[in-house]
C-alpha cells in the first residue's frame, strides 16, 4: 500500500517523516534483533531497522492519510492534499491552539508566570514571517504536551490547589496578550495577506468569546472585516458563536437598540428620562419591555446609579437644617460633581464610538476602544459604590444631627469592612466635620458657643432651672452650659470631650464671670490653630495646651482677683468658730444680749457688739474685705425663741466666688455654725456657773457648808462631767473634724493641675464631711419630732437632736446650778441676819433667839428678793405638769426647808437624765461606721464610768420619741420652774425668762 | 514568504525553532530540536498536525517500552 501511494506524497514529507521516524525510533537492543537471517552482525541491525523504519514510515503516513490536511487554506501547500477536508471542529480546535495552551499552563500552573512566558514567546513567534502554519505547530506541540501533562498534571496540581482562574483570566486577557495580539494579526494582515485572515479571525473568536458575549458591535465588525477576504472565516466564525447565528437577522436591530441606549445612557445618568429610560418616579426607573435579558440585565444594573443619582441630587437641593447637615450636602454636591464628570467622559467616549460606527469605516480606534454599555457599566461601578454609600449616608442621617451624624460617618470609615467605603467615607468626613471644628475652634479659643442648631455637644440650655434637687441656687459655672452626650461625635473620646467642654466653659467663665475678656481675647489670638479632621495630633497637644492655660488662669484669676483662697480662711476662721478670741469675745458682749427674746434683738446692737469684738481682737488685723463681708444677724426663728437660738453670724460671698462657695454651701456653713455657736454658748454658760462656784465657795458657800456641802458637791461633779463632755465635742468638731477637712481641702487646693471643677468639687467634700462627721447630717434640724419618718431618719440626725437635748439639758441643769446658788446665798443672808440680830439681842442685853424672830427674816426674806414679782403664773402651769416641780411649792406658804428638797431633787434628776443620754448617744457611736466618730465617743468615755447603751429598734424608737418629748417638755418646764424659784438671787439669767413671761 | 537573502532565512528559521523549543519545553513535550524542526517542515508542507501529533504518539508508545531499556543498556 505504502508503494502505490508514494509516488502522491510529496517528496520533502517523505523525507521529514522519515528522519522524524529516524529521530524517533531507539536504535534496536541486540538482543531482539534475530540473527539468524543475516551473518554479520551490523548487517542484521540495519536490516531490522530498516524493516521497522518501513513498518513504522507506513503506519505513520496511513495516520496522516486518515486526517485532512491542515493547511488546507494555505495556498503554499500543495493542491492534492487541499482537496481533502475535515471537520470544522478540528479546524477550529487546530486555529486556537495558543488559547488551548494558555489554558492548559494556567490550568497546570499556579502562578501564572509559564503562561505569561508563553505569551511572551508566542507574541515572538508571531513576528517571525518564517512560518506559515504557527498554529498547526502550536497545536501539535499543545497535542504532544497533553500526554505528559497527565502525568505532571497531578504534581503540579497538589503543589496548587488554590489557583484562580479569573485573575489570571484578567490579567492576560484585558491587559497582556490582546491588544499585543490585535497589532500583530493588523501587523500580518497588512504583510501577508493568505494567512493572515485565518489567522486574524481565528484569534478574535477565542477572544471575544471570555471576554464580551455581548460585544455585539465588536463582533460584528470584526466578522466584517474578515467577511470579504475568505468564506470560510465567516463561516468559522458563525460556528464558534452560536449565539450568534441562529439570531443574525436580529443582530443589526439589537445593535441598533443598543446604540440607542448608549447615547441616551449619559442623560439617564444625570437623572433625565429618555426614550427608551423613563423615571416614572424619584425611585423607579422604567425599562423597555422588548429587549433581550442580558440587555435587560445590564440595564438593571446601570439604572442603580441614575436612580441613586437622582435621589443624591435631591438631597443636595434640599434646605435641611443644620449645619454639618449643611456640610454634608456640600461634600456629597462635590461627589456628585465628580461623578457628572465622568458622565461627561463617558458621554464623550460614547459619541465618539457612535460617530465611529455610524460612519461605517471599520477604523481601528473603534474596535480598539469600543463601547458598549456592559462597559459602561464597569466604568460606573466604583462611581456606583460611592453614589450607594452617599445615599445610604444621607438615608441614615435623616434623624440624625451633629454629632450623631459625624459618628455616623465616622463608622463607615473605622468599621466598615471594604477599604473603598472606608476611604469614602474618611474623605467625606473631611468636608463635614468641619462647621464641627468650626465650632470647636470657637470653643475652645474663645470660649464663645456658636451654635445655631444645637449641634455642638455643648449645649446652653434656654431654661434654666432656678433651683436643682439640692436646692443649690444654679450658678453660672454649674449651669450656664451642659455636656449632651448624644451629640458627642465618635471621633472624640468622651474625656477628650469633656476637657474641651471646661476649657469652653472656663473661658466663658472668665470672660463673664471675672470680667477678663482682655486676657480671653489675647489668648485667643496667640494660641489660635486651625484644627481640622485627621489632625489628630494637633488636636490633642492644642487641646492639651488650652486646657491647661485656661485652668492654670482661671485658678489664678480666682486665687488673685477674687482672693478665694482667702475667702475659705474667714470662712473657716469666723463660721468655724477657728479665730478663738473673737469668738470668745463675741459671745462675752453678746450673751447678756442674747438672754433676750429674739424679737427684742436688735440688728444695730449686734453689728456694734460684732464691731467690738473684731476690733477687740486680732481679727482686726484681717483685711478689710474680708471683715467687711462678716455680718451679723438674727434668722427669722419662730417666735418664743431667745436670741441665743437666732443669732447668726454671716459671711457674704459675691459673684464669681459664689461659684466655688455656692449658696448651698453657704447654708451648710451657717447650719455647722449655729451648732458650734451652741456648743459654745453651753461652754461659756457652764464655764461662768463653774467660775461662781468656785469664787463663792471661798466665801459665801463655805459659810453653808454644813447643810449645802454634800449638794454642791455633787452639781460641782456634774458640772464638771457636763464641761468635759462639751469640751470633748469641741475638740472633735473643731480639730478632728474641721481641721483635718481643711486640711485636706488645702491639699486638694494646691495641685498643680488643679481646675476651677476641683476646687469645687473639693469645697463641697470639704463642706460634707464637716457636715457629717460634725454630728450634724445634710437634713435640717426642724425634721425633730416627725415621728412618721422616725424609722427613716438619718443616724446623724439622731446625733444631732441628741446632741441637742444633751445641751439643752445642761443649761437647765446650769440653771438649777444658779437656783442652788440663790438659795446657798438666801441661806447665808438668813443666817448673816440671825447672827447680827443676835448680836444686837446680846449687845441689849438679851439672850437666845425665840419664835418671833424667825417670822419677820422669812417676811424680810421674800421682801427682799425678786421671787414676789411673779407668784401667780407658777402654781397653774405646774398644775398642769402635776410633777413635783419647785412652782407648787412656791407660794407665799412656801418656805426654806420645802425648797431645798425640791431643789436637790431637780439636779438629781437633771443629772440622771443627763447621763442616760449621754450612755444612748455613746451607745450609738460606738456602732459607727467613721473612726473618728467612733473615736470620740472613746474620749467621751475614756475611764468608762458611762455604760453605754445600745439603742432599741427603730420599730420601737417613735414610741420611744414620743416618750422623750414627753420627758422633754416636762423637763423645760421644770427648767424654767427651777430658774424661776430661784430667781430671788438676781442671777443674770433669771431676767430674760421674766421678760419672757411678760 | 519570498526571501532574497537566505542567509537570513536560515537565520529566521534558527530563531523560530529556538522559540518553538522554548514553547515545547514550557509543554512538556520531550522534543528535541531535531524532530521539531522536523514536525514544523511536516506542518509546513500541509500535514495535519493532528495526524502528526498521532504518529508522534503512536511511535513513541510503539517504541516507549523498548526506548528505556535500550538507553540503560547504552549506558
Amino acid at each position: 500500500m505504502s508503494t502505490t501511494k508514494q509516488p502522491t506524497r510529496p517528496r520533502r514529507i517523505d523525507d521529514a517523516l522519515s528522519q522524524l521516524v529516524d529521530s524517533l525510533t531507539p536504535t534496536l537492543p541486540l538482543a531482539s534483533v534475530n540473527y539468524d537471517n543475516y551473518s554479520d552482525e551490523e548487517e542484521a541491525i540495519a536490516a531490522a531497522e530498516s524493516h521497522r523504519h518501513d513498518a513504522q514510515l507506513d503506519r505513520a503516513w496511513r495516520i496522516i492519510d486518515t486526517y485532512p490536511a491542515a493547511g488546507s487554506a494555505d495556498p503554499g501547500s500543495p493542491a492534492g492534499l487541499g482537496g481533502r477536508r475535515g471537520s470544522l471542529a478540528a479546524m477550529e480546535s487546530v486555529n486556537n491552539a495558543p488559547d488551548l495552551i494558555k489554558r492548559k499552563l494556567r490550568r497546570e500552573n499556579s502562578s501564572p508566570d509559564k503562561a505569561v512566558r508563553f505569551s511572551n514567546l508566542y507574541s515572538r513567534l508571531l513576528t517571525q514571517p518564517v512560518l506559515s502554519q504557527k498554529w498547526g505547530i502550536l497545536y501539535l506541540l499543545y497535542k504532544l504536551s497533553e500526554k505528559d501533562g497527565v502525568g505532571a498534571e497531578g504534581g503540579e496540581r497538589s503543589r496548587s490547589p488554590s489557583m484562580d482562574d479569573g485573575n489570571l483570566q484578567n490579567m492576560l486577557g484585558r491587559e497582556g496578550s490582546r491588544p499585543r495580539r490585535g497589532t500583530h494579526s493588523r501587523a500580518f494582515e497588512s504583510e501577508d495577506e493568505g494567512p493572515a485572515v485565518s489567522s486574524s479571525a481565528s484569534q478574535k473568536i477565542p477572544l471575544s468569546k471570555p471576554e464580551r458575549p455581548n460585544s455585539f458591535v465588536e463582533r460584528e465588525s470584526a466578522d466584517y472585516s474578515a467577511r470579504p477576504s475568505n468564506r470560510e472565516v465567516d463561516e468559522r466564525a458563525g460556528a464558534a458563536s452560536p449565539t450568534m447565528t441562529p439570531s443574525s437577522p436580529q443582530a443589526h436591530s439589537k445593535e441598533s437598540v443598543e446604540r440607542g441606549l448608549l447615547r441616551d445612557l449619559p442623560f439617564n445618568l444625570q437623572g433625565l428620562s429618555s426614550s427608551n429610560l423613563q423615571f416614572q418616579s424619584a425611585s423607579v426607573l422604567k425599562l423597555p419591555q422588548n429587549l433581550p435579558s442580558p440587555i435587560i440585565s445590564l440595564l438593571h444594573s446601570l439604572a442603580e446609579p441614575c436612580l441613586l443619582y437622582k435621589g443624591l441630587s435631591e438631597f443636595c437641593e434640599g434646605t435641611n437644617e443644620g449645619l454639618i447637615h449643611q456640610s454634608l450636602r456640600a461634600a456629597i454636591s462635590k461627589e456628585i460633581h465628580s461623578y457628572l464628570g465622568l458622565v461627561a467622559t463617558l458621554e464623550a467616549e460614547i459619541r465618539q464610538a457612535l460617530a465611529a460606527i455610524g460612519d461605517g469605516t471599520q477604523s481601528l480606534g473603534v474596535r480598539k476602544s469600543g463601547v458598549t454599555l456592559k462597559r459602561c457599566m464597569i466604568w460606573t461601578r466604583d462611581a456606583t459604590m460611592a453614589l450607594r454609600l452617599m445615599s445610604l449616608i444621607v438615608e441614615e442621617s435623616r434623624d440624625k444631627k451633629g454629632g450623631q451624624l459625624i459618628s455616623l460617618i465616622h463608622g463607615f470609615s473605622t468599621s466598615h469592612g471594604d477599604p473603598f467605603v472606608g476611604a469614602f467615607a474618611e474623605k467625606l468626613l473631611a468636608h463635614v466635620t468641619r462647621p464641627f471644628y468650626d465650632m470647636l475652634q470657637l470653643w475652645i479659643y474663645d470660649g464663645e458657643l456658636s451654635d445655631p442648631y444645637k449641634e455642638f455637644f455643648v449645649d446652653e440650655p434656654e431654661f434654666r432651672p432656678s433651683t436643682d434637687s439640692r436646692g443649690i441656687a444654679t450658678s453660672v459655672w454649674e449651669h450656664k452650659y451642659k455636656l449632651v452626650d448624644r451629640l458627642i461625635p465618635s471621633i472624640v473620646t468622651r474625656e477628650f470631650a469633656e476637657k474641651v467642654f471646661l476649657i469652653g466653659k472656663s473661658l466663658n467663665f472668665i470672660r463673664t464671670g471675672c470680667e477678663d475678656s482682655a486676657w480671653v481675647e489675647a489668648y485667643s489670638k496667640e494660641a489660635f490653630k486651625e484644627l481640622k479632621y485627621g489632625d489628630t495630633d494637633t488636636l490633642e497637644s492644642s487641646i492639651d495646651k488650652a486646657y491647661k492655660t485656661t485652668m492654670a488662669r482661671l485658678i489664678h484669676l480666682m486665687d488673685d482677683k477674687f482672693k478665694l483662697f482667702d475667702h475659705l480662711r474667714a470662712l473657716k476662721k469666723y463660721l468655724l468658730l477657728g479665730q478663738g478670741d473673737f469668738i470668745a469675745l463675741l459671745m462675752e458682749s453678746l450673751s447678756s444680749n442674747l438672754d433676750r427674746p429674739a424679737n427684742s434683738q436688735y440688728r444695730h446692737t449686734l453689728t456694734a457688739q460684732l464691731e467690738h469684738a473684731i476690733r477687740a481682737s486680732n481679727a482686726q488685723y484681717d483685711s478689710a474685705d474680708v471683715l467687711r463681708r462678716l455680718d451679723a444677724r438674727m434668722l427669722e426663728l419662730s417666735h418664743g425663741e431667745i436670741g441665743w437660738d437666732c443669732f447668726t453670724l454671716e459671711y457674704k460671698i459675691d459673684a464669681p466666688v459664689d461659684v466655688v462657695i455656692t449658696p448651698w454651701g453657704s447654708r451648710q456653713y451657717l447650719k455647722v455654725f449655729n451648732f458650734l455657736w451652741r456648743v459654745k454658748r453651753v461652754e461659756f454658760a457652764l464655764g461662768s456657773t463653774w467660775r461662781r462656784c468656785m469664787t463663792g465657795a471661798r466665801g459665801v458657800l463655805g459659810n453653808v457648808e454644813d447643810t449645802l456641802g454634800a449638794d454642791w458637791k455633787r452639781a460641782r461633779c456634774v458640772i464638771a462631767e457636763m464641761i468635759h463632755f462639751v469640751c470633748q465635742l469641741q475638740y472633735y468638731i473643731l480639730f478632728e473634724v474641721i481641721e483635718s477637712s481643711w486640711d485636706q481641702l488645702q491639699t486638694e487646693m494646691s495641685k498643680t493641675d488643679c481646675t476651677l471643677g476641683d476646687l469645687i468639687d473639693a469645697h463641697n467634700k470639704y463642706l460634707n464631711s464637716i457636715t457629717h462627721k460634725g454630728l450634724l447630717g445634710s437634713t435640717s434640724t426642724s425634721r425633730y419630732g416627725s415621728s412618721t419618718s422616725a424609722s427613716a431618719k438619718q443616724p446623724e440626725e439622731s446625733f444631732l437632736t441628741q446632741l441637742h437635748q444633751i445641751l439643752k439639758i445642761m443649761l437647765a441643769y446650769k440653771d438649777a446650778v444658779d437656783g442652788l446658788y440663790s438659795f446657798s446665798v438666801a441661806e447665808f443672808t438668813r443666817r448673816q441676819e440671825l447672827i447680827a440680830k443676835i448680836e444686837t439681842r446680846t449687845a441689849q442685853g438679851h439672850w437666845g433667839v425665840t419664835e418671833s424672830d424667825v417670822r419677820p427674816r422669812r417676811a424680810n426674806s421674800r421682801g427682799g428678793t425678786s421671787i414676789a414679782s411673779t407668784p401667780d403664773i407658777r402654781p397653774a402651769s405646774a398644775g398642769v405638769d402635776g410633777i413635783d416641780t419647785p412652782y407648787s411649792l412656791d407660794g407665799p406658804e412656801m418656805n426654806d426647808d420645802q425648797m431645798l428638797p425640791t431643789l436637790r431633787s431637780r439636779l438629781r434628776d437633771l443629772s440622771a437624765e443627763f447621763k442616760s443620754r449621754l450612755n444612748i448617744l455613746l451607745g450609738d457611736l460606738a456602732y459607727q461606721p467613721d473612726v473618728d466618730m467612733r473615736f470620740l465617743g472613746v474620749v467621751m468615755n475614756f475611764n468608762d464610768v458611762y455604760e453605754p447603751v445600745r439603742r432599741r429598734k427603730p420599730a420601737s424608737s417613735s414610741r420611744d420619741k414620743e416618750k422623750e418629748k414627753e420627758r422633754e417638755r416636762a423637763k423645760r418646764k421644770a427648767a424654767t420652774a427651777a430658774a424661776s424659784a430661784n430667781t430671788g438671787s438676781g442671777t443674770e439669767s433669771s431676767a430674760p425668762k421674766e421678760a419672757r413671761r411678760e | 514568504m519570498p526571501n532574497p537573502n537566505p542567509e537570513d532565512k536560515r537565520q529566521a528559521a534558527r530563531e523560530v525553532i529556538d522559540i518553538l523549543h522554548e514553547i515545547s519545553i514550557l509543554l512538556n513535550t520531550n522534543l528535541d530540536r531535531t524532530e521539531l524542526s522536523l514536525c514544523v517542515s511536516l506542518i509546513e508542507n500541509g500535514v495535519n498536525p493532528d495526524a502528526l501529533a498521532t504518529v508522534i504518539k503512536d511511535l513513541r508508545k510503539e517504541n516507549g517500552p523498548t526506548r528505556i531499556p535500550s538507553q540503560a543498556a547504552a549506558e
